[in-house]
């Protein structure tokens, strides 16, 4: 199935995009899903290690939830606003 | 009558406009935080900043926030306007007003307003400096945001 990635500030000057359609199985839970965007992406771990949130559909992921085909994922970095 | 608001824009924040839009007949009181740009951060100068956003998810964000002040403090209204795009040393960044009958419950709510925006909504910071820039990571990190 086929998702959309968004990447924001320091995360879209990494990997140098700031959306992809990105492919992943049938039933990928976010916690995969997420690991497979930074097999990708190595730049991402490397630079960024513990700091990057995930969000899927526009909410914080909590990790256990499924993939839907069509689903707007997004990674960045903790946030930093006000 | 709902007259909470939440906002993103790429215009110039007018805080007084922001706080005068909250005035209830049953306050007597509204709390303003103007938050805006400062020069130094730890002895370096800035030159200006750039703030991006996901802004579907950050308008999503903020109107959680506002619906968790209500629940934790008594207060009437909530109104925050966040600046997107190239912001100059003294411009406002983010406003945030909270109108409350009791002004103790508008400080508190405002100061937690602040903190938890920081925290949760998906609007980030880069600092232009003379010699480099860098996006700011903030304090929260991969921590379970809910």
């Amino acid at each position: 199935m086929k998702v959309q990635v968004l990447f924001f500030g320091a995360t879209a000057d990494a990997v140098g995009e700031r959306e992809i359609v990105f492919s992943l199985d049938e039933n990928t839970k976010a916690n995969e899903a997420c690991a497979k965007i930074l097999e990708a992406f190595p730049k991402l771990q490397r630079n960024f290690e513990k700091s990057l949130l995930f969000a899927v559909n526009q909410e914080y992921a909590k990790g256990d939830e499924t993939i839907q085909n069509g689903d707007e994922l997004a990674i960045f970095t903790a946030v930093s606003g006000g | 009558m709902n007259k909470d608001f939440f906002e993103l824009t790429n215009e110039q924040i007018n805080v007084g406009e922001v706080a005068r839009r909250i005035v209830p007949s049953e306050c007597g009181a509204t709390v303003t935080l103007d938050g805006y740009v400062r020069r130094w951060t730890k002895e370096k100068e800035t030159l200006y900043l750039v703030y991006e956003a996901y802004e579907p998810m950050a308008l999503r964000e903020m109107e959680k926030l506002i619906a968790r002040a209500r629940e934790k403090f008594e207060i009437a209204h909530v109104g925050i306007v966040h600046r997107l795009g190239k912001l100059e040393i003294g411009e406002t960044s983010v406003a945030i007003s909270v109108s409350a009958p009791h002004r103790k419950a508008a400080f508190e709510a405002c100061e937690w307003l602040i903190k938890e925006l920081k925290r949760t909504v998906p609007i980030w910071k880069k600092e232009v400096y003379a010699d480099g820039e860098i996006w700011v990571e903030g304090e929260n990190r991969g921590a379970n945001v809910n």
